[in-house]
């Protein structure tokens, strides 16, 4: 296997390179920003036309009452595990090969969350009373309903949100400095002087700045898992066959791991491309984010048999209805599609020679992330299909434009904040590199053996 | 407000449910529907969208399965591959159960769907956000959430039909969930009346408006509490239980068939899907078909 | 009040109490009106009317002809809702889904609230009762028609009145889905066209296709006795119901046993259970043992392909249980021997000496020219034949939509153009207003005043009372009643003088005869009031009996099938929706037809067997084709059809009638076959023999039914119970 990194990098060129990515944009930067806003405007009109007419032009109905909302929320908050999983995860499992990918990251993260909250916005009924369920001290003593799963996803993501935010923030600290001092006077200087917070690099800031961080790190992971336990107890808390699943809290981390891994692979691609970032993204990372990948989707896999064959051990007649129903019934097309996107199309993350191809692997983390979003339709749509109430089966369901829009412009918004990103902060993280390329020429030096 | 107060009333909210130690003090609400006498003829239907202000949301809305009726007759045929079905249809009309563990109430992230202290389970229209979560955990799928705003939708009423709404109901607005209330607001009317003059109501003097119109009469409702009501009674002799998830009928009975139930007892009170163990409001009684013919 | 010269025979003529013995004297909350005829505003409110309090006011409802009591509440001087009145020993207080959209009849929004001519111009009324007159000088008695639907009442008195004074006999009483033929068969078996039927006391029923439960002349009183019926309150135990139809009815669907026997083998299928119930050793007298020993049991069965044991069963049931009730409905009607099948089923009933026991001597109002003319399609053929001879130069119709109704094959609307001067008493543009030359604009029921007798009277003989529940909502409007006193006052001001209202004269008539109508002792006004509160006048019964002596029927030989068109179509005649009159409702529109569920439109229903033979499944637009026409519309797959018949239903495919009918669904009518009944000359209305194809083209069926059709998915939701295993009796 090559070098993860080269080791002779200079902290100068380093620096160049990743400011360089702050400079003003590329046309197709412009392009894709121009594409990504185009899908997020149509997506806010979308929203203002189911505003005025009313949640029904998205095609829902008594009682299938959820739909492409609901599965694209739960598909945004499991991407956001991915800058979890890279920055946390691996920063406390000393996986320093992290440290040129987890800074965008981190942004994932935060992104993924603030697109899965405008699911949970546009779903509402009446989304210009969503505070009604926060918790606030009110004249008519109304408190939200702590019994609710709904309840503690909204304070969940909340948390974890603005968690992510603090972390993200942090970890860039000693990057903006070195932004504040690399960059001309304007607004930009501006900005970073505020938010570099006086950073000076000093022993005492460091020696701060490692145990802030760490701290961020371990609280953030519980917080990750817990998001995602609380999604998935949307489901498993209430009695409906198909979600009634004990296993449903690690399967829902497990899904959530797994997609953000294929999405960080995409998304890696994508910027080692455009922002050419061949000598920091490199293949040997790459190659162990695909078998990090594969490893996750095996256990995804595992735990998608486990919940079916649970189901059909189970005495439970109508949970198995809904899982014969998904494989046979109208849904059948997408629930084979998750199965072989989710569980066999990773199967090819098994050869090097997809782990070091990048249009094979481009388009491998593509499928997977298709799979995963299907995987959080099938978890939706068929229990309303198929409840317990034959009366009231629907086959037929089928989301309209408006639903396919949204999801369609979620995609745009997420681009959009991430390309901003990019060209505001840092999307490969200076510091964090140069130290691994310190460690790895300390290393050769020794004999090459060695981690950090 | 204050959090002493949340915390204070939590445990009493958590009390709806009502158990041998907070039992049901004045009223129970509670209905008997008999099967037997249920001819299918929507009128109980009907008369539920005149009293409570149900838009008619016409053919595209019903076709996307938008349709408002917190009364809906089911219609099942006989499923033993008979080539006709020679006994007949079964018709159930069917709406809101009013669980008295309502698995709907407990996933409301806004609490706007409550157990009163009568045993209803409550829908507060102006509390509601539209999460539709009360939908999603529903056994019977008898939600109907307000897609659109029908008093803005040319079917609906268009002048002057809107002057046949009535005032004691109100119309709903898009974005909030609704269902049937047991016709709170005749029981309301009832219980107000009553307090003025110093006593219950008694068995008879409020009805539901389904109850009112059925021509056969199939539809009984009262007070469970009041040991002389007519659903009192009828749950008694059927010796259905509200809060108790097996009924003496099922004792010994694990056929659980469509079709002939082959009870070893003379009861025919059952309370659907007694095994969620949402202890319905509604009993029904099974229709009777007769082999000699 | 009364005029001198005015003799007495002619008042009550003019009152409607001609022909009977009425003692004729000098004139609480109670009503709306109180005396005038605009509802008192709340400005200077009654006192019992409290803003927030609802007020309950009796009336009669108008959806049908059964005429149950209904009591309306009303609220800030609004109607709101109707509940049913429980006086009223019609329905005893409850009220069917079609009686319920009375309110909806009320405030529709296509309703017509002007005089208006074909132009569409409006008038005032002036202006329109002149045209009336106008076009009616010159013209003599015979060239006038009027067209209505079953009328009775002091309306009836009014119309009779005034086709007296045109010199006119061609007042044609019309009804699409009427029960005319056991009318005429019942007045031949038991010598009385409606017989009291007492299914509460009956241990078992048999019905050759009457859907009492849904359709069939008083579906609410039935249904109240059905409950009854079943619950064994006066017959002693849970009681039998088997319905013989070839398509399954809303009392089909609700029997123990549904008998599809073949299409118009009803009558067979009646001598053949007396012919065993004979060989069983029921006392049959032998002149009829001898007119149906033909009808053995293998006979029987081939021809109706009911099986031999299940006639046996039949016969072995109604021979163990008695007393029993044998009724014929339209579905044993709709034939050219429509008349022989209901008069072999009269006979089963009289041999099995049901008569006198659940088949009672009716009540009747005595008051012969308030009862009833209840027509049929009789009525509209003559019209129409009239029209096509181009008899009829001015022409009204009320109550009726023949250019709607009428088959295509009567080219009724054709021959209505021959016609001069077409005046419509309508309360909406249907299609026979929209051909009119003259629109004269109705009250709604709940604005109007009237009396109404019901045909079918279920216990106390009683005039049902019809007031305003509410002032009108348009000024234009006029109730039927003021406006045939204004164009009977045209011909005869003198005799009506008295009366400045349609008000005044219904008051002053049932004022007057209040000795004979239990209000001796009181004052004009407190009987009045009486009247008013309670919705209805009491009348006491005319005597009336029934004949019990039987005799023997004969059958025709069975219709040879027609190759070119193999299927038979039965017409449904939908509980919510008759003959089509309130197409225009929503709340009957979106409620589901109870065995189909669907919604919103029409269907074409055949059994699963024949949809597999044509290849056609649910929702494939079929075409329906009969020698006299075609419709297009949508297949519902559907068990309970015999496999040689089709069914579609009546009341939609309306080309007018507001924007809730108009373009919905496929009518029926039209493509209705020219036979009748031999005896009556109804049109047969179950002997149009159709061809059904594909048209290529698909649909989604919209109605409540899911996607597990009707099924329960192996899940106990409705239950069932064997008969032998409960005593309902006992039950509370
Ligand atoms: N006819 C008439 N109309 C008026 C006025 C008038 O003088 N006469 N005055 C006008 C004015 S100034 C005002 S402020 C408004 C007032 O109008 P409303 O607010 O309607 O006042 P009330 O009728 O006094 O009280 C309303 C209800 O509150 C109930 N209530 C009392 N205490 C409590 C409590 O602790 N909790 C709850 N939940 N309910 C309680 C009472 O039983 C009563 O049914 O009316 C206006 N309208
Ligand atoms: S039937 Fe459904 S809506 Fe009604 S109380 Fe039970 S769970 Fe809630
Ligand atoms: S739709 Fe309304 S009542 Fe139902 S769960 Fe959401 S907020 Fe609560
Ligand atoms: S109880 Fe009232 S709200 Fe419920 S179905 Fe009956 S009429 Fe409708
Ligand atoms: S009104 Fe009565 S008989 Fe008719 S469907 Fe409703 S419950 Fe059944
Ligand atoms: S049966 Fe006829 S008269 Fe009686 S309520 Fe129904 S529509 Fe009205």
């Amino acid at each position: 296997m090559g070098k993860d990194i080269r080791e002779d990098i200079s902290w100068a060129k380093i620096n160049t390179d990743v400011l360089k990515s702050l400079e003003s944009p590329r046309p197709l930067y412009w392009v894709i920003v121009g594409v990504a806003l185009l899908m997020f405007l149509g997506g806010v009109s979308l929203e203002a036309y189911q505003y005025r007419q009313g949640m029904g032009v998205a095609n829902l109905n008594n009682p299938h009452v959820w739909g492409l909302f609901i599965a694209t929320f739960i598909f945004w908050i499991g991407m956001s595990h991915s800058g979890t999983l890279l920055s946390a995860i691996l920063h406390l499992m000393h996986a320093d090969w992290r440290k040129p990918i987890y800074r965008f990251a981190e942004a994932m993260t935060t992104f993924s969350l603030m697109t899965a909250g405008l699911f949970v916005m546009v779903h509402l009924g009446r989304l210009w009373q969503f505070y009604y369920s926060l918790p606030y001290p009110n004249e008519r003593g109304l408190w939200p309903n702590f019994q609710s799963p709904l309840l503690w996803d909204a304070m969940a993501i909340f948390t974890y949100l603005s968690s992510s935010v603090i972390f993200l923030f942090i970890g860039m600290i000693p990057d903006l400095a070195i932004c504040r001092d690399h960059l001309h006077p304007g607004w930009r200087k501006k900005l970073y002087t505020v938010l570099a917070l006086g950073w000076e690099g000093t022993d005492r800031q460091w020696r701060n700045f490692r145990v802030t961080y760490l701290t961020v790190a371990c609280y953030l992971i519980p917080l990750a898992v817990s998001v995602h336990s609380i999604v998935a107890s949307d489901f498993a808390m209430s009695q409906q066959p198909g979600w009634h699943v004990t296993s449903f809290p690690p399967y829902f981390v497990a899904g959530a791991l797994y997609s953000g891994c294929a999405a960080i692979i995409t998304l890696f691609i994508i910027l080692r491309y455009v922002f050419k970032f061949e000598e920091y993204m490199t293949l040997p990372i790459l190659k162990k984010t695909a078998r990090l990948t594969f490893a996750i989707a095996m256990v995804w896999t595992y735990l998608n048999a486990i919940e079916f064959a649970s189901v059909w051990y189970s005495h439970d007649q109508a949970s198995k209805d809904v899982l014969i129903q998904k494989a046979t019934g109208p849904y059948a097309f997408a629930w084979w599609g998750m199965i072989i996107c989710g569980s066999v199309v990773p199967l090819a993350l098994a050869f090097k020679k997809v782990q070091t191809n990048i249009p094979m692997l481009f388009s491998v983390s593509l499928l997977l992330n298709l799979g995963m979003w299907l995987e959080r339709w099938m978890i939706v749509a068929p229990t309303f299909s198929h409840g317990y109430y034959p009366w009231t089966w629907d086959h037929d369901q089928w989301p309209s434009f408006v639903q396919w829009g949204m999801v369609f412009a979620s995609f745009g918004w997420f681009t959009l904040l991430f390309m901003i990103f990019c060209k505001v902060f840092p999307s490969v993280s200076m510091y964090e590199v140069k130290e691994m390329v310190y460690h790895r020429s300390l290393a050769s030096k020794m004999g090459g053996k060695g981690g950090h | 407000m204050s959090v002493s107060n949340l915390l204070q009333n939590w445990s009493a909210v958590r009390h709806t449910h009502p158990v041998g130690d907070a039992p049901h003090a004045e009223y129970k609400w509670a209905m008997a529907i008999d099967l037997d006498a249920c001819t299918g003829c929507n009128a109980c239907s009907v008369a539920c969208y005149a009293e409570n202000n149900l838009p008619a949301v016409g053919k595209d809305k019903f076709e996307h399965g938008q349709q408002m009726h917190w009364m809906r007759i089911e219609r099942y045929w006989d499923e033993d591959g008979r080539d006709m079905p020679d006994q007949g249809a079964q018709f159930l009309p069917m709406m809101c159960q009013h669980c008295e563990a309502a698995p709907c109430e407990t996933v409301c992230p806004v609490g706007a769907t409550n157990h009163t202290a009568d045993g209803l389970n409550s829908q507060v229209y102006n509390r509601c956000v539209g999460s539709r979560y009360c939908s999603a955990n529903c056994p019977f799928k008898v939600r109907y959430f307000n897609w659109y705003s029908y008093p803005d939708q040319e079917i609906s009423w268009p002048s002057p039909m809107e002057q046949q709404l009535n005032p004691d109901v109100t119309v709903r607005t898009k974005g909030v969930m609704e269902k049937c209330t047991f016709c709170v607001q005749r029981l309301t009317v009832a219980k107000h009346n009553a307090r003025n003059e110093g006593r219950l109501v008694q068995d008879g003097e409020v009805q539901t408006a389904c109850q009112q119109a059925c021509p056969t009469s199939a539809i009984s409702f009262g007070n469970l509490v009041d040991p002389a009501s007519k659903v009192a009674k009828q749950w008694k002799a059927q010796q259905v239980e509200l809060a108790v998830d097996k009924q003496a009928k099922d004792e010994g009975d694990d056929s659980h068939e469509v079709g002939e139930h082959h009870s070893t007892t003379k009861l025919r009170g059952y309370r659907i899907f007694e095994e969620l163990r949402a202890y319905p409001s509604v009993m029904y009684l099974e229709r009777v078909r007769e082999s000699a013919v | 009040m009364i005029e001198n010269e005015f003799n007495r025979r002619d008042f009550l003529k003019v009152l409607g109490w001609g022909g009977a013995a009425v003692a004729v004297s000098g004139c609480g909350f109670t009503s709306v009106q109180d005396g005038v005829e605009n509802v008192v505003s709340y400005v200077e409110a009654n006192e019992y009317m409290i803003p927030g309090i609802g007020v309950y006011f009796n009336s009669t409802c108008a959806q049908c002809d059964a005429a149950c009591g209904i009591t309306g509440k009303v609220r800030e001087g609004r109607v709101l809702k109707l509940e049913g009145n429980a006086a009223s020993s019609i329905n005893r207080g409850r009220l069917c889904g079609l009686g319920q959209a009375g309110v909806q009849a009320h405030y529709n929004p296509d309703r017509v609230t002007e005089p208006r001519t074909g132009k569409g111009e409006k008038l005032d009324w002036e202006k329109a009762l002149g045209q009336v007159k106008e076009k009616l000088t010159g013209v003599s008695g015979d060239e006038i028609a009027f067209l209505t639907g079953n009328l009775s009442g002091h309306l009836k008195v009014l119309l009779g009145n005034y086709m007296d004074a045109l010199g006119s006999k061609n007042h044609f009483v019309y009804d699409a889905v009427a029960p005319a033929v056991m009318r005429a068969s019942n007045k031949k078996a038991y010598g009385n066209e409606m017989p009291a039927l007492r299914l509460d006391k009956a241990k078992v029923i048999v019905s050759f296709g009457a859907d009492f439960l849904g359709s069939w002349v008083s579906p609410v009183n039935f249904s109240q006795q059905y409950a009854q019926f079943r619950k064994g309150v006066n017959n002693g135990g849970r009681g039998v119901l088997v319905q013989i139809e070839p398509k399954m009815t809303l009392t089909g669907a609700n029997a123990d046993r549904w008998i599809p026997a073949n299409p118009g083998t009803e009558g067979v299928l009646a001598l053949g259970l007396i012919n065993a119930l004979g060989a069983a050793g029921v006392s049959i007298p032998s002149d009829i043992a001898a007119s149906v020993s033909a009808y053995g049991v293998e006979r029987v069965s081939k021809d109706t392909g009911v099986s031999a044991e299940q006639i046996q069963k039949l016969a072995a049931v109604l021979k163990e249980r008695s007393p029993s009730l044998v009724i014929a409905g339209g579905g044993a009607e709709g034939y050219a021997h429509g008349s022989q099948n209901a008069a072999a089923v009269a006979l089963l009933n009289q041999v099995l000496g049901n008569v006198g026991k659940t088949v009672e001597a009716p009540s009747v109002v005595p008051f012969p020219q308030l009862a009833p003319t209840a027509g049929g399609t009789a009525g509209l053929k003559a019209f129409n034949d009239g029209l096509a001879a181009g008899k009829f130069k001015v022409v009204f119709t009320l109550g009726a939509n023949p250019v709607y109704s009428a088959p295509a094959f009567m080219k009724l609307a054709d021959n209505l153009k021959k016609a001069a001067f077409k005046v419509a008493l309508a309360d909406a543009i249907d299609e026979t207003a929209a051909q009119a030359d003259l629109v004269l604009p109705l009250d709604s029921a709940m604005e109007s005043w009237g009396t109404v007798v019901a045909e079918y009277q279920a216990g106390d003989a009683h005039i049902g009372i019809q007031q305003p529940l509410m002032e009108r909502l348009y000024d234009n409007t006029r109730s039927a009643g003021d406006i045939l006193l204004s164009l009977v006052k045209q011909q005869k001001a003198d005799d009506y003088k008295a009366f400045e209202d349609y008000y005044a004269y219904l008051r002053g008539a049932v004022v007057q005869a209040k000795g004979s109508l239990g209000g001796a002792g009181m004052d004009d006004d407190e009987f009045w009031s009486t009247v008013l509160s309670s919705g209805m006048v009491k009348t006491g019964n005319a005597s009336s009996s029934l004949r019990t002596s039987a005799s023997a029927v004969t059958l025709p030989a069975a219709a040879v099938a027609d190759a070119a068109f193999p299927l038979r179509l039965l017409p449904y005649v939908q509980p919510s929706m008759r003959d089509g009159r309130h197409a225009n409702l929503p709340w009957l529109q979106e409620s589901p037809d109870p065995l189909t569920t669907i919604v919103w439109d029409s269907w074409v229903e055949m059994h699963p067997k024949t949809a597999a033979k044509l290849g056609i499944v649910e929702g494939d637009i079929v075409e329906v084709t009969s020698k006299s026409g075609s419709i297009k519309a949508q297949a519902y797959i559907f068990p309970g059809i015999h496999p040689d018949a089709v069914s579609v239903p009546f009341g939609n495919g309306h080309t007018e009638l507001g924007r809730y009918a108009k373009g919905v669904g496929a009518n029926v009518f039209q493509m209705l076959d020219p036979v009748f009944d031999q005896e009556t000359g109804e049109l047969a209305i179950n002997e149009t023999h159709v061809k059904v194809s594909k048209t290529g083209k698909r649909v989604i069926v919209v109605k409540e039914e899911g996607a597990a059709g009707g099924s329960q998915a192996g899940k106990k939701i409705a239950g069932r119970l064997a008969s032998n295993n409960v005593d309902l009796s006992k039950e509370v």
